[in-house]
């Protein structure tokens, strides 16, 4: 029943898999160079208890508890979009869906990743009224996330019900007019986002096949076409835009 | 019912024998018009047609503005819930049809149910004259609805008061089944919507697999919770404004940080079962048919609402096991309801959360460093928070469980009769094991489970507060431990605690005060 995932600093041993922590509305989880701190970050310039991370609902919030630093909160997908949090500032809400805490320290600066899946996006039949039927997942449309299911599910919607679905290689061709930094990386990294994100249960037959992801590309997919969450208008997210600026 | 229509269909519009005339209610994917029959009046399959139904309009053709390869599977579930089953409680259809108009491509290819008109909602009638008199018995009837559905092996998975639709007679059905599916096993899967202020917290955020999410019984049995508070009460269960802040407010009940406080304007007997309705596992939650018979007694008739006599045994119930007895004696209108026959499912509770680590659980009411086994500190304080008794505490019952037997499961007395964690005598355990009330089935037998014991020891001190004599002198949580060894009688008569069980009293208070957090008390 977690609402918020953080992604601490990556350390030297497990760089290529990154601790997530999974905090349920109303958890809280302390960062600092302090052993005792939840999320210990050991580095000479980071405040011994450096802030604090609360889940709340759907989004969260972040305390600086550092005597002079001021934290910058960015929004890695929002084109320079960020917020500062002060020295003592305490619960100020969040409101993007992926945030980087920029910690400024002796030089370097740490990132901690803060993600939360379960923001809430209007969907067009749907009102704001707790009693309408609604659909379990909101994804909004124009996070890089929805390209790359879009382009995922591409194959199946133009026509071809059992085409085969496109390698990661071929999602981040696709996906490059729009997006220039596009890499195998970060598409891979929005595929597993995504399967957080529409809390997509593990397949029995991917239980200990590791890092092999063939499973979860087609069950995104199946779970994206049999609740519509992508649709044939939708493709219009693929397309090259002369501004650049279509999918951010 | 300010939204737009789903589907608009001018009045006057003819499908099959059936005129379109006014609009009765729009829903995310369908609307609903009443209908005016002006042909025949049998259907295709020989069955007498009403003078009027509700056509429910579904968008399903290809000129519609999209495509919803979801909606197509939604209505296939809903008339084959329709096909299969026929029960008094669940709203009758009578045909499917299909538009065929070309000139009207908003409306070619929709589908049409016909469907035995009522004549409100639930909901229409709780915005017009909110906590009805009738509230009770519409309960009731709503509650053997759910019953039919599950006993069938049906789960409805969208109860909610604008499912609910009350007949010309004032009775009441369930009705819309496109969240329906049949249980495979223990589970069924329905297609991922729910209605938030309805949906059971361990579906909030649930994993979906690619078949859609998993959802038992327990989960229709927490809507009707939810339900019979809205309807008893003009309020949700769960504080909050907003629909967001009561799914917050659902998860952090569930997760153990908060309490259920349910509106103090709710009659007792009702507490006890939306209590049970709204546990915070599904599998505490109370069966359907130990609900449906205490619905009915609370609701004032000690047998089920009348229902009309239908001779015919569908299918469905013939096929159904041994458990289903009673769905059959409800059918044809019998009301033995006394013995509970050998079917009923046991309801038992306390099963001990495991979602956060025993070693910490519940540690604001339970300190953590006074030597309470790690393992028992789940149901310990389940038990606890199972009572309403505010005396009732986590504290307390360790205490207790130190006392009497030093935490020791396999403690044996013979002498006395007294076995296990909380030197329980099996015969009276029996009793209260199970949070309804009722017996369970067979006699205990030593050694007796550290579950049963500590949720029998929780349901038992929950029935020994209220008859102790208000203003006894002393503690009230000893005073209960003390009836425990003895019986609310003899404290009462020794207007507090006998003589001969001070010393027990005095061991019970230190261990009391050694595992109260300071502050909490």
């Amino acid at each position: 029943m977690y609402s918020i995932i953080v992604v601490p600093p990556p350390t030297t041993e497990d760089q290529s898999t990154r601790t997530q922590l999974k905090l349920a509305p109303g958890e809280r989880l302390t960062f600092g160079r302090s052993a005792d701190c939840d999320v210990e970050i050991p580095h000479k310039g980071v405040s011994r208890r450096a802030g604090e991370i609360t889940a709340q609902g759907a989004f969260w919030i972040l305390s600086n508890l550092s005597g002079e630093q001021t934290y910058v909160v960015e929004n890695p997908e929002g084109a320079g979009e960020h917020m500062k949090v002060g020295p003592g500032r305490l619960d100020a809400p969040v409101p993007f869906e992926f945030s980087r805490i920029v910690l400024p320290a002796a030089g370097d600066l740490l990132a901690v990743e803060v993600w939360a899946p379960r923001h809430d996006y209007l969907r067009s039949e749907g009102g704001l009224d707790g009693a309408t039927t609604a659909p379990a997942f909101s994804v909004d449309r124009t996070k890089r996330y929805f390209a790359v299911l879009a382009a995922l599910c591409e194959p199946r919607l133009r026509g071809a019900p059992h085409a085969p679905l496109p390698t990661v290689d071929q999602v981040v061709d696709r996906l490059r007019p729009n997006w220039p930094a596009a890499s195998r990386t970060s598409v891979q990294w929005n595929i597993d986002y995504l399967a957080v994100k529409l809390r997509l249960k593990p397949g029995p037959d991917e239980a200990d096949t590791g890092p092999r992801l063939n499973g979860k590309k087609e069950s995104l997919v199946s779970l994206a076409l049999r609740f519509d969450l992508v649709r044939e208008d939708d493709l219009v997210v693929l397309a090259a835009s002369p501004s650049g600026r279509a999918v951010r | 019912m300010t939204e737009p229509y789903a589907v608009p269909v001018p009045r006057g519009y003819r499908v099959g024998v059936w005129e379109v005339r006014d609009p009765i209610a729009t829903g995310a994917f369908g609307s609903v018009y009443e209908g005016r029959r002006t042909g025949g009046d049998l259907a295709g399959t020989g069955e007498e047609l009403p003078r009027t139904a509700a056509l429910k309009f579904l968008p399903t053709g290809t000129g519609t503005p999209r495509q919803l390869t979801h909606l197509r599977e939604l209505i296939d579930r809903e008339v084959e819930l329709h096909r299969r089953l026929k029960q008094p409680r669940l709203i009758r259809m009578y045909d499917t049809l299909t538009v065929d108009d070309p000139s009207r491509p908003a409306l070619d290819g929709a589908t049409v149910l016909v469907l035995e008109k009522a004549e409100r909602s639930l909901s229409a009638l709780l915005s017009a004259a909110p906590r009805l008199a009738a509230g009770p018995v519409l309960l009731a009837q709503v509650c053997e609805g759910l019953a039919q559905l599950h006993r069938a092996g049906w789960v409805h998975g969208d109860l909610k008061p604008a499912n609910v639709l009350l007949m010309k007679d004032g009775s009441a059905r369930l009705a819309d089944f496109n969240m329906a599916a049949e249980l495979e096993g223990t589970h069924a899967y329905t297609p991922a919507f729910s209605t938030p202020d309805y949906t059971p917290p361990e579906l909030l955020w649930s994993e979906i697999g690619t078949r859609g999410r998993q959802i038992r019984p327990s989960a229709d049995v927490w809507a009707f919770g939810v339900l019979a508070h809205l309807v008893l009460t003009d309020s949700f269960p769960l504080p909050g404004g907003t629909p967001t802040a009561r799914r917050d407010a659902a998860a952090a009940y569930a997760r153990g940080t908060d309490e259920l406080r349910l509106s103090p304007q709710l009659p007792d007997i009702w507490r006890g079962i939306v209590r049970d309705c709204l546990s915070r596992t599904h599998a505490d939650r109370v069966g359907t048919d130990a609900l449906l018979r205490r619905v009915t007694e609370a609701a004032g008739t000690d047998r089920p609402p009348r229902l009309p006599r239908r001779r015919r045994r569908s299918a469905v119930i013939a096929s159904a096991t041994a458990a289903t007895v009673a769905v059959a004696a409800l059918g044809y209108g019998i009301s033995t309801w006394a013995d509970t026959g050998g079917g009923t499912p046991e309801v038992r509770s306390s099963t001990p959360t495991a979602k956060v680590a025993p070693a910490t659980y519940g540690s604001a009411e339970l300190r953590t460093d006074q030597g309470v086994p790690a393992a028992y500190r789940p149901m310990i304080v389940d038990a606890a928070h199972g009572c309403d008794q505010a005396d009732v505490t986590p504290a307390l019952i360790a205490a207790m469980l130190k006392a009497e037997s030093n935490f020791d499961p396999k403690l044996s007395d013979p002498g006395k009769d007294e076995y296990g964690i909380a030197r329980w005598t099996p015969r009276l355990l029996r009793w209260w094991i199970r949070a309804d009330g009722q017996p369970v089935r067979s006699m205990p037998k030593p050694p007796l489970s550290v579950p049963d014991s500590i949720a029998g020891l929780g349901h038992y001190l929950c029935y020994i507060e209220p008859n102790l004599t208000p203003d006894l002198p002393g503690d009230k949580r000893v005073l209960i431990a003390a009836a425990y060894r003895t019986s609310y009688k003899r404290v009462n008569a020794a207007h507090g605690i006998p003589p001969e069980y001070r010393d027990y009293c005095k061991r019970l208070t230190q261990y009391l005060k050694e595992y109260t957090p300071p502050g909490s008390w």
